[in-house]
Order: structure tokens, then sequence, then C-alpha cells
């Protein structure tokens, strides 16, 4: 434990100091006109304009923004794929019905039908819902699915001897024993919800960090294009993280026979 | 109740039913739901229930698909699309082997870079796309760019995670029967690590065909992304399947390519 915890601190230490390392040297290799500003800008510009942006108020606006379609999309994924996954997982027939879609959504890129949905939904918010949706979906479905399917045949046949239904084997055996899979499978889609939402963003939208870097982009305003990247980049790692500490939270209810 | 036996059947049985019974019947019922999707998606606008404007129909799809492959130039966005695919995905393994090998065996290596990689490998790096755009122009450059980055990085991680997690008995063996570094390198580690490899190529195949066509539709003057743009914008929604389906086709052959190969790795690892 106590090991672990340096292993830990020590991953720590050195992977800050790469990331300082990494800002250092971007700012010299400008300052020393090793690189054009134009390209790449510099920290200590993009910090300077995100201070400007975040007092004008239109991080808080891109940000709410792109959060808004983030928790509707996956908020919808993790309720579909959750039932879809239960359903799937517990009933033999209804996964082979499913399979041929599934692996069709998981092997097509999902953003290929981006003007389809354009022509169904329109632009903007309700699109780019959808495809954050479906690029969600895939990893929740497919973890809820295994979580299920893995049920402890222990742990269930000794339900079923003290004379547990096959409702009561769900509720109390299946169920939570596939927690943290599913939280794995949430962790996965926490990532994939936000690439379809600012994906989506980039090609069409009123307001959003990935409509920034798009607007931006199309003005060569590296500098403030930067500042929503930097914000993107942070808001997945942060997430993610978030996901994985809720993760290792509900390791304990794991039921795995082979540990 | 038969649902509750399945899970709770012991090995064996479930075996017997798998051999025997499944296969046949799984596949019969995802035939059925494919054909009743078919059917739906075929007499649902002549029913009136959706407009048929938004979603064409099978068959319409079908005769489209003639049509694509005989006159509409399918071949030169393909190659076009093709190319920016082999390009950034042959450059993301040429960087990535030796990058996760020296990960992999290095600890002071890993903890300085695997913050930065980590964090990349999690954020979407499709956002780096618009100004890939500002340095490298609209022609094949950026996308090229833009398939690297999306291949890259689950081939490191997975390469390096290959590499890290050698069995430290093997390790120990072949060192007491006096292999140099070079031959646990060559006989332990690149063997053990090869199926993290190949999952890290499987893993890649699927972002660098996303980041083909999200490269496409952003900004482009041809290529299958191209095309997928302008038959969207016309409402040409059978043209738009016909190559959403090719994008899809392209990308499950692919993955399920990988897959085998690194099914038999891993077999021929077990032996």
């Amino acid at each position: 434990m106590i090991a672990e915890l340096f292993y830990r601190r020590q991953a720590l230490v050195l992977g800050t100091l790469s990331m300082i390392g990494i800002v250092v040297f971007w700012q010299i290799a400008v300052d020393t006109g090793f690189i054009n500003p134009f390209f790449i800008s510099t920290p200590s510009q993009v910090a300077a304009e995100f201070i400007t942006q975040f007092e004008d108020g239109s991080v808080a606006t891109n940000v709410a923004a792109t959060l808004y379609c983030f928790a509707w999309s996956l908020g919808l994924a993790t309720v579909v794929g959750i039932i879809l996954g239960m359903l799937a997982g517990w009933f033999a027939d209804v996964e082979s019905a499913l399979e041929p879609f599934i692996w069709f959504k998981y092997s097509a890129p999902t953003v290929a039908f981006y003007p389809l949905f354009v022509a169904w939904l329109g632009y903007g918010t309700p699109t780019i819902i959808a495809i954050a949706f479906l690029f969600a979906l895939t990893p929740i479905y497919a973890n809820t699915l295994s979580g299920i399917k893995n049920t402890d045949r222990d742990l269930a046949r000794a339900a079923r001897s003290f004379g547990a239904r096959p409702l009561d084997i769900f509720l109390r055996v299946a169920l939570p024993g596939s927690v943290p899979v599913m939280i794995a499978g949430l962790r996965l889609g926490v990532g994939r919800a936000l690439t379809g939402v600012v994906v989506a963003e980039l090609f069409g939208a009123n307001a959003g960090l990935g409509y920034a870097i798009t607007y931006y982009g199309q003005l060569m305003q590296t500098t403030k294009m930067m500042v929503s990247i930097v914000i993107v980049i942070v808001l997945g790692v942060v997430l993610t993280q978030i996901l994985s500490f809720l993760e290792t939270k509900t390791d304990s209810w794991r039921v795995d026979s082979s540990r | 109740m038969r649902s509750a036996e399945m899970t709770a059947e012991p090995a064996e049985a479930r075996q017997l039913s798998f051999s025997f019974l499944r296969p046949s019947r799984s596949a019969a019922i995802g035939t059925v739901a494919v054909i009743a999707f078919l059917v739906l998606w075929q007499i649902a606008p002549g029913m009136g229930w959706v407009n048929g404007r938004f979603t064409s129909r099978p068959t319409e799809v079908f005769l489209a698909a003639i049509d694509v492959f005989k006159n509409d130039n399918f071949l030169f966005h393909a190659r076009i699309s093709l190319t920016e695919f082999f390009a950034g995905f042959i450059l993301a393994i040429v960087v990535s082997i030796p990058l996760g090998v020296l990960l992999g065996t290095s600890k002071i290596a890993r903890y300085l870079i695997d913050p930065p990689l980590m964090a990349l490998y999690i954020a979407p790096t499709l956002v780096l796309l618009p100004i890939m755009v500002i340095w490298l122009g609209i022609d094949m450059a950026p996308k090229i760019a833009v398939v690297f980055l999306g291949a890259v990085f689950p081939i490191v991680l997975n390469t390096m995670a290959g590499m890290s997690e050698a069995d430290p008995r093997f390790l120990r063996m072949a060192r007491s029967f006096g292999a140099s570094k070079f031959d646990i390198f060559t006989r332990v580690l690149v063997p053990g690590s090869l199926p993290a490899l190949l999952t890290g190529l499987r893993l890649a195949v699927g972002r660098a065909v996303l980041g083909v066509i999200v490269g496409e539709l952003f900004v482009s003057q041809a290529g299958i992304g191209y095309q997928l743009n302008l038959y969207g914008s016309a409402m040409r929604i059978d043209r738009l399947l016909v190559y959403a389906l090719i994008v899809s086709a392209f990308g499950y052959t692919l993955t399920v390519l990988v897959r085998s190969v690194e099914n038999k790795v891993r077999d021929w690892r077990s032996k």
C-alpha cells in the first residue's frame, strides 16, 4: 500500500515535470524564433487570451454549450446502452438480434452519417447530441452486456439453491456484480461522447468549444483557437479521471470468481 | 427461466449448447433481424410513416451503388482517401512501435512521457484538425496528420503495456540460462508484446478511418468524405448511404483482419 503510494507519487512528480518541460520548451522555441508564433502561438499568449476570454464570458458560454450537449448525449447513451445491454446480456436471443447492428455501428465511423443527421435534425444541438450519443453508446452497451453475461455462476447457483427466482438473481446477483464493468464502459463512453460533441461542433454549431476552434481557425487566429483546444484536452482528462475514480470506488463490489 | 439457466449452468452444458444449438440459432435470429429492418425500411416511406426523401430505401441505395461504381469517379475519390489513410497509418506505425518499445523498457522514459501521452490519448485528437489545416493547407497533408495523431497513441500505449507486462518468470528464467539483454528483448519481450501491439493496431484502425472521414468532411477537394459532404448537402440520401456503407465495410474488413491475426498470435503463443 505504502509502496504503491510512493510509486504513484514518483509517476506524479516526473509527469508534472514533463508537462512543465513541454510548456517551457514551447515558449522558448517560439521566443528564440525557432518556430513562427503565427502557427502555434505561445503559452504566455494563450494564458493571457484565456483570461480575456474568461472575463468576457465566452469561455463560460462555450464550455456550457459543450457540456450541455455532452450531458444529454452521455445521459441518453447511458440509459439506452445499459437497458439494451441488460436485455442482451440476460436474453441470448436479444443479443443475437442486436449483434449485426452493433457490429455495423462499431465498424462504421459515425461521422460518415453526419450529413444524414443534418438532413433529419437540422444544424446545431440535436445533430450534435445524436452524433455524440452514437459515439458513446457502443462501449456502454458492450460492457453492460459482458458484465451481465459473465455473472458469477457459483453465486447464481447458490442463490438458486436458496430459492431465488430468476428476477431475484438478476437484481441481486447479476446487476450488482456487473456495476464495475458498467462503470468502466461509462469511462470509455465519456471520452467518446466528448469526441463526438466536439467533432460535431467543428462542423456546425452556434456555440461550444468545437465551434470556437473552427471559428478562430477560419480567421487564422491561432492563440484564440489554442485556448479552446487546451480546454477540450483538459476537460477530457478531468472527466475521464472522475470516472476512473468512481471505477476504483466500485471495484470492491466486483464478484469475480477468477480472483 | 431458460435464460436464468443459461447463466447458471455448469461449463460443460454451456459448451454443449454452444456447439450444437447456439451458432445456428443466433445466426438465424441475427439474419431475421437484419431482414426485418430492411423490409421495414423499404415499406416505411410507402406507408407514409416517414418521409422517403430523408430515409431513401434499400432498393434505391442498391441502385445508387451500381450508379456510383459505374460513373461517379469512385476510384479517383477512393484512391485519395486510401492514400491518406495508409500514409498516416504507416507513419504512425513507424513512429509508435520504437517509441512504445523505448517506453516499455525504460521506467524513467515511461514516467516522463506517459502523462502527456495519456492526455492526448484521452482527449479528442480530432480537435487538432483546424490547426493542422492552418499548418498544412487543405490538401492531403492535414488528413494524413490527423490519421497519424489518431493512430499513434493506441499503438504506443499498447506496445508499451505489452513490453512492461512481460511475465517476470520468463525474464528470470532467460536470465538464469545466461541470456543477454538483446536475447531477452528478441526472444521474450517481442513475442510477449505482439498480441498487445496487435490490439493497439486494431484500435488504431478505427481512429484512423474516423480521422480520414472527419478530415475530408471538414475541408477537402476530393475523397470519400468530400463526396459524403457533397451528397449530404444535395440531399441525395441514397448516394450518401452508399459512401457511408463503403467506409463502414472498409473499417469492418480491416478490423476483422487484424483481429484474426491477433487471435492466431494468441493461439500460437499459448502453445
